[in-house]
């Protein structure tokens, strides 16, 4: 018989969601790609306990979750530090650690960084749909699986059947700050901007707005005198497109975010720096830098 | 045909700066020409843009504008593919289509007109966006040119048929939205279970049919209980 780690949501913190690398090729049907917004420290927390790269994680946004649990198993936090504590006793990140029937994991809010990583060993008794696990963000159902967590939820981990003996990789625990140069090349409507305004983007100190979720971030600071161009007819979104809104703010859209967009797109956020962007919170800064490809 | 880098492993195919049919038809025909290809991960096809997503470990982006450059000469032929015909039943009663009064008031014809005209010829789906299986069709009539809402609605309920300046589309499913609402169709637009969840694809053609809000009920409990069959149109 297997062992199973049970794990009841006693608390969900502020938002809690399975996710995994997400969808890829459903983008023609308007569906978002989905998936952690941070996916090296999901890697991360997926390899220290010898998981498979695709095993789900629980991503956990600035507040994190309180959970029961029953059965054994073993878990692993990475990303962001929440003064996890289990049992009521400081947990280390970035280190594979026994849970035993009756513990309780308790996190609370951020330190540093805006979102934490969960990975549970063994296989997670999730559902999927078009081979992801990853909730659905804009999908207003009540609940089901695509849903985020909810308060009293239960999730099921089937443990390996006999403890494996491997040599765990290292990971440096990442430090995390609020204010970061991020590398992005420019966006389809780039040229579209003047002189003026391209210079504004690239001096500015943005910062991120509290309107900021798995969607997008809006920053704040408009560029200055924004004069909205004509309408642009409405073309593909990636992970990482910036767009300027009517008004001249800045959005950045992340996995979330709707598939198809008209604001003009001034620059895009090279793949490697996206996810260190997934781990800034409301009131953290940013300054973007032209890089070449 | 502009082919530029979109990120780091992405490429913007644009054509033509105009929301018209033949456009259109050439970006399907490009996703349809890279649908199965090796290092293609996703495909974004928009009105006169197709976003094209390379896997880097399996292809990059100056071989795939080179390829797509070669290919400039055959796809206008797989464009003559014909696409899925469907006729969707819309009831445009009151209860399910809160914005048909004042719309046909601003349009200055009666709400019957504005059905007549919304169901007399059939649509492009030009792309899919905003929400999952949500689709763009055009071109509508210019008689039907209408703003969106000034306030949009927190929910807008599962197979809401909307206008839009000169597009109409159908919710698939409960989403917050800007369109005005005259209609709604039984049928399920989006449906998670099914092995194809979005029930319409870019480059399809569809059609409205009135119906009462009696058949909306039938085709409800014929969806229910497995028994519908839609309706295909013939060319």
């Amino acid at each position: 018989m297997p062992n199973t780690l049970n794990l009841h949501f006693r608390k969900t913190g502020l938002k809690t969601s399975i996710q995994d690398f997400g969808r890829m090729g459903y983008q023609h049907l308007g569906i978002p790609m989905g998936g952690a917004l941070d996916k090296e420290a999901m890697l991360a927390a997926n390899r220290i306990l010898n998981n498979a790269d695709e095993t789900p994680v629980l991503e956990c946004t600035l507040i994190g979750p309180e959970i029961e649990f029953t059965g054994k198993g073993k878990i692993c936090l990475t990303g962001a530090e929440m003064n996890a504590q289990l049992n009521g006793k400081k947990l280390e990140r970035y280190k594979p650690l026994a849970i035993q029937e009756g513990d309780v994991l308790n996190m609370s809010g951020v330190n540093e960084g805006c979102r934490s990583y969960i990975g549970i060993q063994g296989i997670w008794k999730a559902g999927t749909w078009l081979g992801s696990s990853s909730a659905l963000s804009n999908y207003l159902s009540e609940n089901g699986f695509m849903s985020t967590i909810c308060d009293g939820d239960e999730l099921k981990v089937e443990s390996p059947a006999k403890e494996t003996e491997y040599l765990l990789p290292t990971y440096k625990k990442p430090y995390y700050s609020s204010c970061y140069i991020v590398r992005v090349v420019t966006g389809p409507e780039f040229s579209r901007f003047s002189i003026e305004q391209i210079e504004d983007f690239f001096h500015k100190v943005f910062t991120v707005s509290q309107d900021a979720n798995r969607m997008g971030y809006r920053l704040n600071e408009n560029l200055l005198d924004y004069e909205a161009m004509k309408e642009e007819i409405s073309s593909g979104i990636i992970p990482g497109t910036i767009q300027i809104t009517n008004s001249g703010q800045p959005i950045v859209l992340l996995a979330d975010a709707q598939t198809t967009g008209g604001y003009p797109r001034i620059a895009i956020i090279v793949s490697e720096d996206l996810d260190i962007f997934g781990q800034m919170k409301p009131g953290d800064e940013v300054k973007f830098m032209l890089a070449s490809l | 045909m502009k082919i530029q880098p979109f990120g780091d492993s992405s490429l913007l195919v644009s054509f033509e700066e105009e929301i018209s049919e033949t456009t259109n038809k050439k970006v399907i025909a490009l996703f349809q020409l890279l649908e199965n290809k090796k290092g293609v991960c996703f495909q974004i096809p928009a009105y006169n843009s197709l976003t094209i997503g390379i896997d880097p470990k399996e292809w990059n982006l100056s071989d795939a504008t080179i390829f797509i450059r070669e290919q400039q000469e055959v796809f206008p032929d797989i464009s003559k593919k014909s696409r899925n015909q469907y006729i969707i039943p819309v009831c445009y009663e009151e209860d399910f289509a809160p914005d048909l009064n004042e719309i046909s008031d601003y349009l200055k014809i009666s709400p019957s007109q504005l059905i007549s005209l919304h169901t007399a010829q059939s649509y492009r789906v030009f792309m899919l966006g905003f929400v999952a299986g949500f689709a763009y069709l055009g071109t509508l009539n210019p008689k039907l040119e209408c703003p969106r809402k000034k306030n949009p609605r927190l929910k807008v309920a599962a197979g809401s048929v909307g206008l839009a300046g000169l597009q109409t589309g159908i919710y698939p499913t409960d989403a917050p939205g800007g369109w005005q609402i005259i209609g709604r169709t039984p049928l399920d637009i989006f449906n998670p279970e099914r092995d194809n969840p979005t029930l319409l694809n870019p480059g399809d053609s569809v059609s409205f049919r009135a119906i009462s809000k009696e058949e909306f009920q039938i085709i409800r409990l014929k969806i229910e209980t497995g028994i519908f069959q839609m309706e295909v149109a013939h060319a």
